[in-house]
């Protein structure tokens, strides 16, 4: 079943367009998102600010799709499986990623991109749409296994391009696997606007080819975005019922540090965005329904700024490591060739490195 | 004991494996009510069911990239590709994310999965159905590439890369498939990866090869052996990464060196072997190293494969280049 | 204290960018992460923010400036200790602490042995040569049978029983040892201090351990006259300081050693251990040992003996410095073939040099001193430079030593033969 009309719990002046649907979450669940929103957003910008200063890698701002993030995020269940691509902080941080571990990886340490044990969640994955597939396997392992969860990939509009997408959605479809490819649609891949990935109108509607659900939501609006999400999960997960999502929403920042968006995209367009800020949104559906004040805000505020320093500090006091960790995860066991060449590591480096 | 094919043995091995360890599963086109269009496969799906023996879409990038998903969940899977020109679709499953997610992860998930494919020239079929391209593989850093060239070998070489923890390239020489049988161990039977079998022991000159070579290098050292030569055939089994230490004591021993294989020449796995030599063994060579080996093109099709694949010819002639230096 | 911005890679692969503006002022108080500068590459516009909290005071650019990545374009006085501050580096993988630091290393000198020329070597196969090594047969002495005249396994061993075996290889000393001070107890008799040997310290100390225990040096001494040197670098300084260039006798010790050197070329080449080979080298590159702050290093001048000795002068000059600062290429510590040292200006009558282990021989230069000497059986004051010369007694013996440290006396004594001898 395809469904074009795009689901919204919250408008963008935050207030609500469907009542009934407040009533499955709770209000501790909403204060938590806009946490994780608020968390991801000021990572976000710290490590944007750390990259200009010298002090990160290439990064990818995640900035105006914090609702998205984290409404997947808490949509999932403890023992889903979780795919990103490599914009989902807010929802890896959900998942048990540490605002240290991600520093760590976008400053160029692998140790940051390892998922903490048990996470059930795999390491960000850099070629464009791949693991679309993985997510599809994960969920079939477990469905041949007998146990009952989904599992979730995330990718962006570019990634509907790519044969691996179809290939996946297609196995999923067939097999009938217990998986929902979320797409955060943020209209642009790198320079290509969403219009010249595709003809379709809609990218939900690409799941009407293989036979499988699909379904569009606001992706700035973190409410409709969990409760989409978190049905579609659950149907996979009762029903072994694939499903697609698409959501909508907005890349509001550069592609990575190393582009300038202002070379193929007007400002008018962004500042029509910003318009539609999903944490503007919830902040005000917030203060406009559950009591939140400017003093909470304040505090929330300070207490994230306090962890995103926190991490700051811890990731940079971590040190290096033996530059011979390049041959550690080769093989379960390290074959001779390896051996040698580590060994011809050490000798180059003298006896003070391990 | 039994008498049995190569394609005989890789299906017996298959039932038997999956009969005792219910993570397997077999997956690929054609691999299931068909029983593989070798019949690699065949009888498993009435065993296992078809959620074991899984005829998949035809799209072998979904079926590398799902069962990538498979292994790191903690399954065992047993990827079929219907011949070796379709891995490429493929490869980008191969070489971005199944050699990589160990490090990628930092050894949170191993991808410990078999891929499968009939491999190699010899049975005069179309474009795309009779390439060598193991030194591909190889060449990707966390990567196995086992090669059998017997039905014993088949099997255990087999049991062992679903056993392995990481990803293994299984390639089997489909001009073996049938060619001949042999004894083949029942029951529980492995060869560890990494180690070479010395097909036949000789003091004056070392052959190292392996899958559909090794018929034509025993044949070949036969031909030497009445003229008085007395070669040492070393077959590799594991082509990736291959036993160092058989192929340097041999080298040691005979000085001599002939590589052969039926892969194009150049950037091969004979280049390595023979830096491998020179590296380690340089000293104890008494001429150059001589390679025999398939032509830098396309396979050609079946009117002239026969002039591309090496052959008894082709071998004895490096042997007495070698011996004659 | 002060924290220096540098201009860091804000794209992936940037070197240059141009200021487009400072949004902040010398005197300005500046909060971390605030923006301070927007610079554009050939990629974007951005802006830099503050990596930390404190007062602008000092701004080296101006708008429309090309400033290279690693540049200061901000400096910050803050009240933040050094420690609470990331290190003010260009690359990411430098802010963070290196698990231990991989010490800049002097080689020992690579280069290559000087093969022979093609057609002067004899064909062999790497095995028949092992085999002439193994029974001490000049397989280049031996007559080959087989195809094309190569030497065949059989050659050799009918060479080796006909010809007597040459004196035994030298013999090579372990250079590996057991720590002569393992488990010593240093506070038995006081308080000590520790300081771990690191960087150009440590490898000094594995460098010389290994000369002094395979080499047995001998060292042999000589006094040069140079006085008359001395009146000609005192007359030419204002012509090579007109070239920004400042003359000292070392570029001439320099030339005087590689005309030397190539009249006893023994003394340019090293001992293959390994093989029991002399490799002369047939090219001059002399190490000129120099005091750093962290320690001995030694820059390589290439080719003294084609070079000027104004173009000596400056390259020292120039290779000095950058070792003092430690902005040395490491290619710059490699590939010398003999080395001088200087310890003329700390004062001091004679040293023993170690020799820099593979080459075979080390001068050192000591402090020119007005003396009083005998010429023409009058006593007269000249200026006497003491040389010594460290050689490799398994290489050289004492007569080629005194060969070669005489004539570099006698250049050194003598600029105009000086002058007619070098090359």
């Amino acid at each position: 079943m395809i469904d074009k009309e795009l689901i919204q719990v919250i408008d963008p002046s935050g207030d609500v367009v469907d009542e009934p649907a407040l009533e499955k979450i709770s209000q501790e669940d909403m204060i938590r998102m806009y946490r994780f929103m608020v968390l991801t957003k000021l990572w976000n910008n710290k490590a944007l600010s750390l990259q200009r200063q010298g002090r990160l890698g290439t990064l990818a701002s995640v900035r105006g799709q914090e609702a998205a993030n984290v409404g997947m995020g808490m949509a999932l269940g403890p023992n889903d499986w979780f795919c990103p691509a490599f914009r989902e902080y807010g929802a890896m941080l959900i998942r048990g990623a540490t605002l240290k571990d991600l520093f760590l990886h976008w400053s160029g340490d692998e140790r940051g991109a390892r998922p903490p044990e048990g996470s059930r969640m795999l390491p960000v994955c850099i070629t464009v749409g791949s693991h679309l597939t993985h997510a599809a396997g994960i969920a079939w392992g477990a469905k041949i296994r007998g146990e009952r969860i989904a599992v979730m990939s995330s990718s962006g509009d570019g990634s509907t391009s790519q044969g691996d997408f179809y290939e996946a959605l297609n196995f999923a479809g067939v097999f009938k696997l217990p998986v929902v490819f979320v797409i955060q649609n943020n209209h642009w891949a790198i320079s290509i606007p969403v219009e010249k990935q595709t003809a379709s109108e809609t990218l939900a509607e690409k799941a009407c080819a293989v036979g499988i659900d699909g379904v569009r939501a606001d992706g700035n609006d973190v409410i409709a975005v969990y409760l989409t999400v978190k049905r579609l999960l659950d149907q996979a997960r009762s029903d072994f019922k694939p499903a697609l999502v698409e959501l909508v929403t907005y890349r509001l920042g550069d592609h990575t540090t190393a582009d300038d968006a202002s070379r193929y995209r007007k400002e008018e367009e962004v500042q029509s965005w910003l318009k539609k800020d999903p944490i503007d949104r919830m902040r005000n559906f917030l203060t406009k329904r559950q009591g939140w004040t400017e003093e909470k805000e304040a505090q929330l505020t300070a207490e994230c700024n306090e962890e995103v320093e926190q991490a700051v500090k811890d990731f940079e006091a971590t040190p290096n490591r033996q530059p011979t960790a390049i041959f550690d995860h080769m093989y379960a066991e390290m074959p001779w060739h390896l051996k040698e060449q580590k060994e011809e590591m050490l000798r180059l480096l003298g006896s003070q490195v391990r | 004991m039994a008498r049995l094919s190569m394609v005989e043995s890789i299906n017996t091995t298959l039932h038997e494996l999956m009969a005792k360890d219910d993570r397997i599963v077999v997956m690929g086109e054609d691999v299931g009510v068909d029983g593989g269009v070798f019949r690699a496969t065949v009888g498993l799906i009435e065993k296992f069911g078809e959620e074991r023996v899984i005829d998949t879409p035809l799209a072998e990038s979904a079926i590398i990239g799902t069962a990538i998903g498979m292994a790191i969940y903690g399954m065992r899977p047993v990827a079929e590709i219907q011949f070796e020109g379709f891995m490429f679709k493929a490869f980008d499953h191969v070489y971005s994310h199944a050699s990589r997610m160990r490090n990628r992860s930092q050894g949170l998930y191993g991808v410990p999965l078999v891929i499968r494919a009939p491999y190699g020239a010899g049975v005069r079929a179309l474009e795309h159905h009779s390439d060598a391209p193991e030194a591909l593989y190889a060449h990707v850093p966390g990567l196995k590439v086992v090669i059998p060239s017997t039905p014993a070998d088949a099997k255990g070489l087999l049991t062992a890369s679903i056993e392995d923890p990481d990803t293994v390239i299984f390639l089997e020489p489909k001009r073996l498939y049938r060619l001949f049988k042999e004894e083949v161990p029942e029951g529980d039977y492995r060869v560890p990866l990494g180690k070479a079998r010395i097909v036949r022991e000789g003091q004056d000159l070392t052959i190292v090869t392996y899958g559909g070579m090794v018929a034509v290098c025993e044949k070949a050292a036969q031909h030497a052996a009445n003229e008085g030569v007395d070669v040492e055939i070393v077959d590799l089994r594991t082509v990736w990464p291959f036993d160092v230490d058989a192929v340097v004591q041999s080298v040691t021993k005979t000085g001599r060196l002939v590589i052969v294989h039926e892969a194009p020449r150049s950037v091969s796995i004979s280049s390595e072997i023979a830096a491998t030599v020179a590296e380690k063994c340089l000293l104890s060579l008494l001429a150059p190293i001589k390679r025999v080996t398939g032509y830098d093109v396309i396979p050609p099709l079946s009117r002239l494969e026969e002039y591309n694949y090496p052959d008894t010819e082709r071998v004895v002639r490096a042997i007495h280049d070698s011996m004659q230096f | 204290m002060r924290y220096v911005f540098r201009l860091p890679d804000v794209g992936e692969g940037i070197t240059q960018a141009e200021i487009v503006e400072y949004l902040v002022k010398v005197g300005d108080t500046v909060k971390e992460d605030q923006p301070v500068v927007r610079v554009e590459t050939d990629k974007a516009v951005v802006e830099l923010p503050a990596p930390t909290t404190g007062t602008v005071v000092e701004i080296p650019y101006k708008p429309g400036d090309s400033v290279n990545v690693g540049d200061p374009l901000l400096i910050i006085e803050t009240e933040k200790e050094e420690a609470a501050l990331a290190a003010p580096s260009a690359q990411p993988a430098a802010a963070r602490p290196a698990p231990e630091p991989i010490p800049l290393r002097p080689m020992p000198s690579e280069a290559p042995p000087v093969a022979a020329a093609p057609s002067a070597r004899v064909l062999a196969t790497p095995h028949t040569r092992r085999l002439a090594r193994e029974l001490k047969v000049d397989i280049d002495t031996v007559k080959g049978t087989g195809p094309h005249g190569r030497v065949l396994d059989d050659d050799v061993r009918k060479a080796a029983a006909e010809v007597a075996p040459p004196p035994p290889r030298a013999p090579t000393a372990a250079a590996v040892q057991a720590p002569a001070t393992a488990g010593f107890d240093f506070e038995k008799y006081g308080p000590t201090k520790r300081i771990p040997l690191k960087g150009v310290r440590k490898r000094i100390a594995e460098v010389m351990v290994r000369s002094v225990s395979t080499i047995p040096h001998v060292t042999h001494f000589d006094r040069a006259d140079v006085t008359d040197l001395l009146t000609v670098v005192e007359e030419q300084r204002a012509l090579a300081q007109s070239r920004g260039i400042k003359l000292t006798i070392a570029s001439f010790v320099a030339k005087a050693t590689a005309t030397a050197l190539k009249e006893f070329p023994i003394l340019n080449s090293s001992l293959d251990e390994e093989t029991g080979e002399l490799v002369l080298k047939e090219y001059i590159h002399i190490g000129m040992a120099t005091d750093t702050e962290a320690g001995l290093m030694v820059p390589v001048i290439r080719d003294v003996d084609r070079k000027s000795i104004l173009q000596i002068a400056s390259e020292l000059q120039d290779l000095s410095r950058k070792a003092r600062d430690r902005s040395i290429d490491l290619e710059d510590l490699r590939g010398g073939s003999f080395t001088i040292t200087n310890v003329g200006a700390i004062g001091g009558s004679w040293a023993t040099p170690i020799i820099f282990h593979p080459q075979v021989a080390i001068l050192c230069t000591m402090r020119a001193e007005p003396v009083p000497v005998v010429r023409d059986n009058q006593v007269v004051i000249r200026t006497i430079m003491p040389i010594t010369l460290s050689f490799d007694h398994r290489v050289l013996d004492g007569a080629d030593a005194g060969r070669f440290s005489n004539y570099v006396a006698a250049l050194l004594s003598d600029p105009m033969r000086m002058l007619l001898d070098m090359t």
